[in-house]
C-alpha cells in the first residue's frame, strides 16, 4: 500500500503538467503566433507599376496535385525564375487549410507565397475581404483585351465588390454525361429534360436493376441538381444572403429525385468514394448516366471508375420541362495573386502562362475545360478526337458553358460540408430529399449568419 | 492521444523515495525534487502555463485587447454549434472512459494472471497498435471503417449491418466509433503501466489470500483491485483531459469523408474553427478556457472521490 500510495503522490506534479500542457495544446498556436502582432503589414506595391517590370527571380506558388504539371512546366520554360513549388490538398471540401495559412502568415507579417491555385471557386470571396486581404485586384496586372476572353459568368464569379481578383483556371459546366453503349444496349432515348431524365431512372430500377442514372451523395450534389434548376439558395445583394429551400425550384426537384434515391437509380454515394467505383465502376460500368461537371469526362469516367474506352459521351445540360435550360457548376477553380508579393510581374506572368497558354496534349493535358477561350477552343477540338469518348463531347461543354445560372452567387462559408453533413447522412439514414431541405436552409441560415451575413428567406 | 507521455513517472518516484528515506514534514520534501523537474520546468512555462495565461487573456478581452468580461463566453456558449460540440464529447468521452477503465483493468488483471511469457506477449501485442503515432492510427482506422476494403468488412456487414463507409459513420455511432478508434490507440499503453502497478503489489499479499482460500477472481477483484484503485483514478484524470480535448479523429473523418461529420464535432475543433475560419481567437480562447475549466472540476471530483492523494500509511 505504501509504495503505491507514494508513487500516486509523486505522480501528482506530472499529472499537473500533463492536464495544463494537453489542455492548453490548442492556446499554444495561438500565443506563439500571435506574439508579433495583430494585423497585417500590408507589403502591396502598385499593381501596374510592378507587373510591367522584368520576369525573373523567385517565386512562390501553392498549387493542388492536379495542378503540379502547370507548374514544373513553367519552371522548365522560364530557367530565370526560381520557381518554389508547394503541394497542398486544394483547400477542397471545406477544408480551412488557406485560411489557416492566410490568417498565420497575416499574424507573423511575411511568409506569403506569391500565387495560390484554390480548387474551391468561392475562395477569391474571403481572400480579397477583411480580416484575410490576401487578394491583389488582376484588372492592373493583365490587359483588359486578355481578361475579356473569359466567359462573363466566371469573371463574375472572380469579381468582388465590384473588383476583379481571380483569373479562373478552368470551367465545370454541368453536362448530362451518358453512356452511349448501355443507353443503345437497353433501348433509351438521351433525355433532355429532367422529366424524361427521371422516367429513365424508375424504368431502369425495374427492367436493370443496379444500373444508376446518377449519384447525390457528393458533398457539391446540390451544386449539380438545385443549382441547375435555380433552387435559390445562395443570393447575395451586399451582406444579405437569400435562402430559400421552400422555393418551389427546389421542391420540385426534390420531389422527382425522391422516388430515384428510393429506387436505387440515384444513390446517396459520392462518386469518388471506394464503395461507388465498386459497385458502379470498371470496364462494364453500371453508370448509365450522371448529370456531372465538365471534368468528370477526364477525372471521373477515365481515371476513378476505369470506364472502357468508346462508351462515355455528353448531352446537353437537362432542362425543367420546356423551361429556358440552365445548369449548374462545381468547380472553376481560381488563381489568385498575393497583395503581398514582391514579384508581382512574374506572378502575373505565371497565371498568365498558366491559364493562356499552357496546354499540352498526352498525360499532362488539362483534365478541365479551359476557361481561357481561346485555349478552350483548341482543347474541345483535341477532346472531339479523343477515343476514349463514344461521341464527341465538346458541343454539349461548349453551349453549357454560357448557360450556368447566375442566381447562385458565390459566399465566404463552405456550402458544400453543410449539405454532405446535413442532407448526405439523412439519406444515407433512409430520409426523403424533400424532408431534408428545410433543415438544409436552417443550416446553411446558421453558417451564413456565422460568417457575418443577414439572412433573408 | 497524450496517454504515452506517463512513462518517466515511475522511475522519478524511485529516485524521490530512496532519497526521502524515513520521511519528513511534507513542506522539505518538495524542494528536493525540484531538480528532477528542473529540465522540464522551461518547457512547461514555455508550452504550458504561458499560453493558459494567454488564452486567459484573451478569453477576457476583445480583439482589440479591452476587457468584456464573460462576453466572450456567452457568445461561444450562444453558438449554434457550442452545444451539439458539447454533447458529442460528453458522449465520446462517456463511452470512452468507461469502456478504457473496465477494460483496461479487466485486461490487466487477466493478463497479470497468467504464466510470465504468456502475459509479455499479450502485453506486447496490446501495446503494438498505439506504437502507432496518433493520426497515423487514425488514417489505419479509416481502411478499417470503410467495408469495401475493411479486413474486419465480415464483422461491418454482420454485426453492424454496415455495407457502406458512409453508414460505418453515420452521426449516431460516431461517439461510439471514435471512442473505438482512441481506445485502441491509448489503451495498450495503460495495460502496460497497470501491469506495472500491479507488480508493486507484495507477492506475499497475494500468497496469504491464497492460503486463506481465495482464488483467482477473488484475488483480482478483492486484493489487486482496490490496491490499484489510486492508478485508476490517475487514470481516469488523465484520460479525461484528453478524451474532452478530441480533435484529431474527427478532424481527419471529416476530411476522409469529404464533409459528412461536421468539422465542428467537437469542441476543441469548433475552438480551431474559431480561431482559423473567423479569425476570432478570442472566442476559441474562451472555449479552450470552458475545456481546461471542465478538466480542472473533473480532477478534482475525482482526486476527492478516490483519495488519490490521501495518505492511508
Amino acid at each position: 500500500m505504501t509504495r503505491i500510495a507514494s508513487v500516486a503522490r509523486a505522480r501528482r506534479q506530472l499529472r499537473h503538467f500533463l492536464v495544463t500542457a494537453g489542455t492548453v495544446a490548442l492556446v499554444a498556436t495561438a500565443a506563439a503566433c500571435s506574439s508579433s502582432g495583430s494585423s497585417a503589414p500590408g507589403t502591396n506595391q502598385t499593381g501596374s507599376a510592378a507587373a510591367t517590370g522584368t520576369v525573373g527571380g523567385s517565386l512562390t506558388v501553392w498549387v493542388d496535385s492536379v495542378r503540379l504539371p502547370v507548374a514544373q512546366a513553367y519552371a522548365k520554360a522560364h530557367p530565370n525564375v526560381k520557381l518554389h513549388i508547394v503541394t497542398f490538398d486544394g483547400d477542397a471540401n471545406g477544408a480551412t487549410t488557406l485560411q489557416t495559412k492566410i490568417q498565420l502568415w497575416n499574424r507573423t507579417g511575411n511568409g506569403w507565397p506569391d500565387i495560390i491555385f484554390s480548387e474551391q471557386v468561392q475562395d477569391p470571396v474571403w481572400m480579397a475581404q477583411k480580416p484575410f486581404d490576401y487578394a491583389e485586384p488582376v484588372t492592373s496586372l493583365f490587359p483588359a483585351s486578355m481578361l475579356s476572353q473569359w466567359p462573363a459568368p466566371s469573371t463574375a464569379q472572380c469579381t468582388v465588390n465590384g473588383t476583379q481578383v481571380c483569373v479562373q483556371d478552368n470551367l465545370a459546366q454541368v453536362v448530362l454525361w451518358y453512356n452511349k453503349k448501355l443507353m443503345d444496349q437497353f433501348g433509351y432515348q438521351v433525355p433532355t429534360t429532367w422529366q424524361q431524365w427521371a422516367a429513365i431512372g424508375q424504368k431502369v430500377a425495374t427492367e436493370h436493376p443496379g444500373y444508376v442514372v446518377g449519384s447525390i451523395g457528393d458533398s457539391f450534389s446540390h451544386w449539380i441538381y438545385l443549382w441547375g434548376n435555380q433552387c435559390p439558395l445562395q443570393q447575395v445583394q451586399g451582406t444579405t444572403v437569400t435562402i430559400n429551400p421552400t422555393d418551389s425550384h427546389c421542391t420540385e426537384m426534390a420531389s422527382l429525385l425522391d422516388p430515384l434515391i428510393k429506387n436505387g437509380s440515384l444513390p446517396p454515394l459520392s462518386v469518388f468514394s471506394p464503395d461507388f467505383a465498386k459497385k458502379y465502376g470498371g470496364p462494364n460500368s453500371k453508370v448509365l448516366m450522371m448529370p456531372g461537371p465538365s471534368w468528370y469526362g477526364h477525372d471521373l469516367f477515365l481515371s476513378t471508375l476505369k470506364t472502357a474506352p468508346g462508351q462515355i459521351a455528353a448531352s446537353m445540360p437537362l432542362q425543367w420541362n420546356s423551361d429556358p435550360v440552365t445548369t449548374g457548376q462545381v468547380g472553376g477553380g481560381p488563381w489568385i495573386i498575393s497583395r503581398h508579393s514582391k514579384n508581382l510581374a512574374t506572378a502575373a506572368d505565371f497565371v498568365k502562362w498558366a491559364t493562356t497558354v499552357f496546354n499540352p496534349t498526352g498525360a499532362n493535358a488539362r483534365p478541365g475545360y479551359p476557361a481561357y477561350a481561346p485555349l478552350a477552343a483548341v482543347w474541345v477540338s483535341r477532346l472531339a478526337a479523343n477515343p476514349f469518348f463514344a461521341a464527341d463531347p465538346s458541343p454539349a461543354l461548349k453551349a453549357a458553358a454560357s448557360e450556368i445560372w447566375k442566381g447562385w452567387n458565390l459566399v465566404t462559408y463552405p456550402d458544400q460540408p453543410v449539405w454532405a453533413n446535413t442532407v448526405v447522412t439523412g439519406l444515407v439514414a433512409g430520409k426523403s430529399l424533400s424532408s431534408l431541405l428545410q433543415p438544409f436552409g436552417t443550416a446553411l441560415g446558421q453558417a451564413a449568419q456565422a460568417a457575418g451575413y443577414q439572412v433573408s428567406q | 492521444m497524450s496517454s504515452t507521455a506517463v512513462t518517466p513517472a515511475p522511475a522519478a518516484a524511485t529516485r524521490q523515495r530512496g532519497r526521502r528515506g524515513g520521511g519528513g514534514p511534507r513542506k522539505i520534501r518538495l524542494p528536493r525534487g525540484l531538480p528532477f523537474i528542473v529540465p522540464y520546468l522551461p518547457f512547461l512555462i514555455a508550452f504550458g502555463v504561458a499560453p493558459m495565461l494567454y488564452a486567459l487573456d484573451l478569453a477576457f478581452t476583445s480583439s482589440g485587447g479591452g476587457w468584456v468580461g464573460f462576453h466572450n463566453f456567452i457568445r461561444t456558449f450562444d453558438d449554434y454549434r457550442f452545444r451539439p460540440a458539447f454533447e458529442h464529447i460528453l458522449w465520446y468521452t462517456g463511452i470512452w472512459l468507461g469502456s478504457l477503465i473496465v477494460l483496461v483493468v479487466g485486461l490487466t488483471l487477466l493478463l497479470h494472471g497468467r504464466a510470465n511469457r504468456v502475459s509479455t506477449a499479450f502485453r506486447f501485442l496490446f501495446y503494438l497498435p498505439g506504437a502507432l503515432a496518433g493520426a497515423a492510427s487514425v488514417l489505419v482506422w479509416l481502411f478499417m471503417l470503410d467495408p469495401a476494403v475493411s479486413p474486419a468488412s465480415f464483422l461491418m456487414h454482420h454485426l453492424f449491418g454496415v455495407q457502406l463507409f458512409v453508414q460505418a459513420i453515420a452521426p449516431g455511432k460516431l461517439p461510439g466509433v471514435f471512442a473505438m478508434i482512441a481506445f485502441w490507440t491509448g489503451a495498450g499503453g495503460w495495460i502496460v503501466v497497470m501491469y506495472g502497478a500491479l507488480n508493486t503489489i507484495p507477492p506475499d499479499l497475494e500468497e496469504a489470500a491464497r492460503i486463506d482460500g481465495a482464488g483467482p477472481v477473488t484475488i483480482a477483484l478483492r486484493l489487486k483491485l482496490p490496491l490499484i484503485r489510486k492508478w485508476i483514478a490517475y487514470m481516469a484524470i488523465l484520460s479525461f483531459a484528453t478524451g474532452t480535448q478530441l480533435f484529431v479523429e474527427p478532424q481527419l473523418v471529416d476530411q476522409a469523408s469529404l464533409g459528412m461529420v461536421p468539422d465542428t464535432w467537437s469542441s476543441n475543433q469548433l475552438a480551431y474553427q474559431f480561431a482559423f475560419r473567423y479569425a476570432d481567437f478570442n472566442a476559441a480562447a474562451a472555449i479552450a478556457v470552458d475545456l481546461l475549466v471542465i478538466g480542472v472540476v473533473a480532477a478534482v471530483l475525482i482526486v476527492t472521490r478516490t483519495g488519490l492523494f490521501r495518505r492511508e500509511d
